[in-house]
């Protein structure tokens, strides 16, 4: 299957979604979060399944959680971003899990690092940060100097 | 029988790398295992965009202290793909002599740990001693052992000095001729394939829907490599196998890697026989005037782990506004690694998180 | 693979091991040569490294902070400051390495650090009872000569800066100019100037260290207009340049640029093209937009009047900064059009009239009134400013030129540049002689040789102008660009002759005598012209031009004044704010800083400060 082919399904397929063939061996594909699941269906059928990673960016001034899942096809060699927008405010999704086992090492780390919670996940616990009290700290309003400066009070020696 | 819970790591003579694995034994058997990851978060993809992109590079060679260069190449192409830069051809031979060069020392490296987990001491030191020549080459290249900072988005930083292709060639021979005492030592040996054979297996199917790829992927009978997937670098242009086994176990998996070797070795006598000649770099925008057009890409290539891929995301400012890194060890090290040690026996524990491969740097970032 | 054959021989054939060199038991011992590019602790070569800090805003770590040397004076082109490495951050990369623009910084080979005592090199230590309890307080001990690697063997160099593999742009956008051939017989402007994307592509270069802005006599913002310009934003740079500068056409063409010569990426390779990124943003704006960019009319205070004497660049900037600050200025100017020696003395080819009446015209459109042709001392009396204006700047220049008055220079054919060029620009006529010889090496001996051989081409159809001065090629004095493109426009310049006698036979100039010159300054720095008889030269030629200095005319000031200056020699002296001894007299341009346009336009804003405050205080 070739990435115009793929791309038609997807916007066939999966309700309100748009993808972009980016380059020969990479489609962009944004869907609604309600669609997610769908598409990852979708694509888990079609040949897609590896999960490579899972990741989160914080678009903080569209105060919006841009997730990105990121599968590959050994057969058809396309490796496609699958991407979906959460409030910022509230992101709550649904777990990729009983699709993609290991989906749910990602969507911890997510959990943890972007405050994301993905329903359904048996392990939303503390994964790399110790004894962490502050807010997720890969959030982009969260600045680690000043993190430093208070918790430490180093900065202010340093000429 | 009383369950214990035993803390394998991160202060354990046996432990590679800084990494932890919280055990429930039952006597000899580990009834549940939990990985206990996070020793090594040094928060790079926080860091990173706080930096910008020339500043960004010589930090990625610390996100796998064993297997830097990969990283350094992961983040090279994403940074050519946003900004659209070209590499002359040298360039890409020399990467891909380098890659290949960190691949065998990152194997060595993994033998070490590997024979040591097993009570083989002597192919370590073998190993480490054999690893230091490549070590020196590296110095000499890029005047650094470990870290190289050396590929950059452009091509490599510096050309190859005057020498350097004897002392490579030199390094490779003194490989190839050490590698069959390697086998007699240890991969021919009666005990290393009792202990090895049938523990840890797994099927391809478990393996892909757990994320695991490279050699851990290839052991399972998958034919699959990012080098002839999506070639990169010159792999286009070389000759090389990809080296298969069957049954998906401990003893398969160390059999691939060993088999990499002598594949590695072959692709870098071929590219330094194939090397054109030519500039190894193309100048990059003025860092502190360079802003990359709002975009994002996914760069992938074969580590000696597997798939080491890097997710960036440039919002047109100078500085990266996402930079995910997916490193090969992390679905092996946590889910993978917890279903093998269940019922493992604890004297297994320590080869089996070995015989993934696991780099716990890569798993914590 | 596993291959199980069994052999009762299998141990014997580690003997191959017996004589095979061991990895790590060297017998006799050999030490191990450490590589040539070694990432070590740092090296800087003092007598290179020009201060500019790039290495420190390159760090990714912060680890390297810019630490003033108060015993070094700082000059054009080098700060004094010098990099601080602070070895808990650096990671040893080596960017700041590929950012040095001058290749001062390295990394050596070694790790090794010899100090006499950890305080010394150590800039944090932990609390102790002598720092009161305080972590992290710099010890008493620490300087930064002591742990700035002054001991570092100089050749242990490891990780050098090697130009190709360097982060720094070393080669500049060339810059297209009006061909040789088609520039013999037209006064037509020389450069073309750079479209938008190779300004942008120029200014990109820039990396933004600050060194041309301390080399800039008017310390112009130079580091926030060329970002302004890489990032399509003229009317912001054009912004920039209006806070101390309003000439900004005029000195995109024909600055001295001190700022490129202090470039850093100047010292290896080509420094950013300063002038010509002024040039391009100063077009961009038409000038009925340049009102509306600059959004400043005049200030609204008090009224006062000042009177300035010349309209040249440090007449026009003094008015200028007067006008923004809410005071009239009115420029009293003898030559009937504005510019002064920018006008009448730089051809049009090197700066387009209507640049200058761009510029002009602005600083007319603030309300500054410029009556021409009128001649203080003649038309108008210095003592009538006095007391009809509050403050008075005098800025009339150098406009008279010298003679070198060996025998044969009163004849009616030798003839002072300044007075030709004025002409040319007057659009009277001029002598053009079949074979002109100048005398003299700057730019005005350029400028002339250059006008001449133009109307030389329109009037014969060939050229025959020779240029002769007495230093020797590596010093003459004019501008490396202007001597190259005489010589391509077909000019003579002969270095190292020093003039004899003009030879005239029946009341013609036939031609000028000279000897070799062997050396023009003593060993103090002092004009002292060493010739050689034996190595005659004879030029022919019908004409003779002089353009060996200026000077000025301040006849204009009556004895009654002048004897109330207070003067250093004979160049009358300022304070910093430019005011002579007489209160409500302000001096500046050529005749404090000698004849340079940025020098000028800098003055002209001082004075203007100078005055401001002055009136303030007299109010």
């Amino acid at each position: 299957m070739s990435e115009e082919e793929l791309k038609s399904a997807i916007e066939r397929g999966v309700e309100a979604a748009t993808a972009t063939v980016q380059r020969p061996g990479r489609l962009l594909a944004a869907v609604p979060n309600a669609a997610a699941v769908t598409a990852l269906i979708l694509l888990k059928a079609r040949g897609f399944e590896h999960l490579s990673a899972i990741s989160c960016t914080d678009w903080i001034e569209e105060e919006q959680f841009e997730l990105v899942y990121h599968l590959w096809s050994y057969q058809d060699r396309i490796h496609v971003m699958l991407k979906t927008r959460l409030p910022r405010a509230n992101p709550w999704t649904v777990t990729a899990a009983p699709l993609f086992p290991h989906a749910q090492t990602y969507e911890r780390e997510i959990h943890e690092m972007y405050g994301v919670h993905f329903d359904g996940n048996p392990r939303l616990t503390p994964f790399l940060l110790d004894h962490w009290r502050g807010p997720p700290p890969m959030r982009r309003d969260f600045n680690t100097r000043d993190h430093v400066r208070e918790r430490f009070g180093i900065e202010e020696r340093i000429p | 029988m009383r369950e214990l819970e035993l803390y394998f790591g991160p202060q354990h003579v046996g432990m590679v790398g800084n990494f932890g694995i919280v055990l429930t034994v039952e006597g000899d058997t580990v009834v549940r295992a939990r990985s206990n990851p996070g020793y090594l978060h040094r928060g790079f993809e926080k860091l990173m965009e706080y930096r910008t992109y020339m500043q960004n590079f010589p930090l990625v060679c610390r996100l796998n202290v064993m297997d830097p260069d990969p990283e350094e190449m992961v983040y090279a192409m994403a940074v050519e793909e946003l900004a659209g830069l070209t590499v002359p051809p040298r360039a890409h031979y020399i990467r891909t002599i380098v890659l290949e060069m960190s691949r065998i020392n990152s194997h060595l490296f993994w033998l070490w740990g590997f024979g040591n987990l097993l009570g083989f001491d002597t192919i370590g030191q073998w190993a480490m001693g054999d690893r230091d020549y490549f070590l020196d080459c590296f110095e000499m290249l890029c005047g650094g052992r470990v870290y190289h900072t050396y590929i950059w988005p452009g091509g490599v930083r510096r050309d190859l000095p005057d020498g350097f292709q004897d002392k490579l060639r030199a390094a490779l021979d003194n490989l190839e001729r050490m590698l069959p005492d390697y086998d007699e030592v240890f991969f021919n040996n009666r005990i290393f394939a009792d202990r090895t054979r049938g523990i840890a297996s797994f099927t391809r199917e478990e393996a892909v829907s757990m994320g695991l790829t490279g050699a851990n992927l290839r052991a399972t009978g998958a034919r699959v490599d990012v080098r002839r997937e999506e070639p990169y670098a010159a792999y286009a242009d070389l000759d090389f196998e990809v080296p298969t086994m069957d049954a998906g176990d401990s003893y398969s998996r160390a059999v691939v890697i060993r088999r990499e070797i002598d594949q590695s070795i072959s692709i870098i006598r071929q590219a330094l026989e194939k090397m054109p000649a030519g500039p190894a770099w193309k100048k990059t925008p003025n860092p502190f005037k360079w802003r990359v057009r709002p975009g994002e890409a996914y760069a992938k290539i074969e580590s000696a782990r597997g798939e080491d891929g890097m997710y960036l995301v440039s919002d047109g400012s100078d500085k990266p506004r996402r930079a995910f890194v997916r490193g090969p060890s992390y679905p092996a090290a946590i889910l993978m690694l917890e279903k093998l040690l269940e019922g493992a026996s604890l004297s297994d524990v320590g080869h089996i998180m070995l015989s993934l491969n696991i780099a716990a740097p890569e798993v914590d970032r | 693979m596993i291959t199980e054959k069994k052999s009762i021989f299998r141990p014997f054939t580690a003997l191959k091991y017996l004589f095979r060199r061991p990895h790590t038991f060297c017998f006799p011992f050999e030490q191990k040569p450490t590589a040539d590019r070694y990432r070590g602790l740092h090296l800087n070569d003092r007598e290179a490294c020009t201060g500019c800090g790039n290495c420190a805003d390159i760090c990714p770590n912060q680890a390297i902070a810019m630490v003033e040397q108060p015993d070094v004076a700082p000059c054009p082109g080098k700060k004094n400051e010098l990099p601080q490495v602070d070895y808990g951050r650096c990671c040893f990369c080596g960017l700041c390495v590929d950012i040095c623009p001058p290749g001062s910084l390295s990394l050596a080979r070694d790790y090794i650090h010899i100090a006499p005592s950890p305080e010394s090199f150590l800039a944090y230590v932990p609390a102790t009872e002598a720092s009161g309890g305080e972590a992290f307080v710099t010890p008493p001990d620490y300087s930064i000569m002591k742990a700035s690697l002054s001991h570092r063997l100089a050749d242990n160099a490891g990780f050098v800066s090697e130009m190709d593999y360097s982060l720094v742009d070393f080669e500049r956008v060339p810059m297209e100019v009006v061909p040789p051939e088609d520039r013999r017989n037209s006064f037509v402007e020389i450069v073309k100037g750079f479209s938008e994307e190779q300004a942008r592509r120029e200014a990109s270069r820039c990396l933004d260290c600050g060194l041309c802005e301390d080399a800039c006599p008017a310390n112009m913002g130079i580091a926030d207009y060329v970002r302004a310009i890489w990032e399509g934003d003229n009317a912001a740079a054009v912004r920039v340049f209006y806070e101390k500068n309003p000439l900004p056409s005029i000195c995109g063409r024909v600055c001295t640029h001190k700022c490129e010569e202090a470039c850093g990426i100047g010292r290896r390779g080509q420094p950013v093209a300063i002038r010509w990124l002024k040039r391009y943003a100063a077009d961009s704006v038409p000038p009925e937009r340049l009102g509306e960019i600059l959004a400043r009319g005049p200030a609204e205070t008090a009224q006062k009047k000042v009177a300035i004497v010349g309209a040249g660049p440090a007449g026009l900037s003094c008015a200028y900064y007067l006008a923004l600050a809410g005071h009239s200025a009115t420029i009293f100017e003898a030559l009937p059009k504005p510019g002064g020696v920018m006008r009448y003395g730089i051809p049009e080819y090197r700066l387009p009239y209507d640049a200058l009446d761009k510029d002009i015209g602005h600083i007319q459109s603030l309300g500054v009134e410029i009556r021409c042709s009128t001649r203080v001392g003649r038309d108008v009396t210095l003592d009538g400013l006095h007391a009809d204006f509050d403050a008075v700047f005098l800025a009339t220049g150098f406009h008279v030129g010298r003679s070198t008055r060996v025998e044969g220079t009163d004849h009616p054919h030798v003839f002072q540049a300044l007075d030709l060029l004025r002409e040319i620009t007057r659009g009277g006529d001029v002598m053009v002689g079949r074979k002109i010889v100048v005398i003299g090496g700057g730019d005005v001996a350029m400028d002339i040789a250059r006008s001449m051989a133009r109307l030389q081409a329109t009037r014969y159809g060939t050229i025959h102008t020779t240029c002769c001065c007495l230093e020797s090629e590596d010093i003459i004095p004019a501008s490396r660009e202007e001597i190259d493109e005489a010589r391509e426009e077909g000019i003579t310049v002969c270095p190292a002759r020093g003039p004899q006698r003009v030879e005239i036979d029946a009341g013609r100039i036939r031609g000028l005598h000279t000897v070799e010159c062997t050396s023009v300054f003593d060993e103090h720095g002092r004009f002292d012209p060493k010739l050689n008889p034996e190595n005659k030269q004879f030029f022919e030629a019908d004409m003779i031009v002089e353009a060996i200095g200026q000077a000025p005319d301040l006849s204009y000031v009556p004895e009654s004044l002048d004897e109330k200056l207070a003067k250093e020699g004979r160049r009358i002296q300022v304070s910093e704010d430019l005011q002579t001894s007489l209160p409500w007299l302000f001096v500046g341009g050529d005749l404090i800083e000698g004849p340079d346009v940025i020098h000028a336009i800098a003055n002209g804003h001082a004075a203007a400060r100078g005055i401001a405050s002055f009136l303030e205080s007299k109010s």
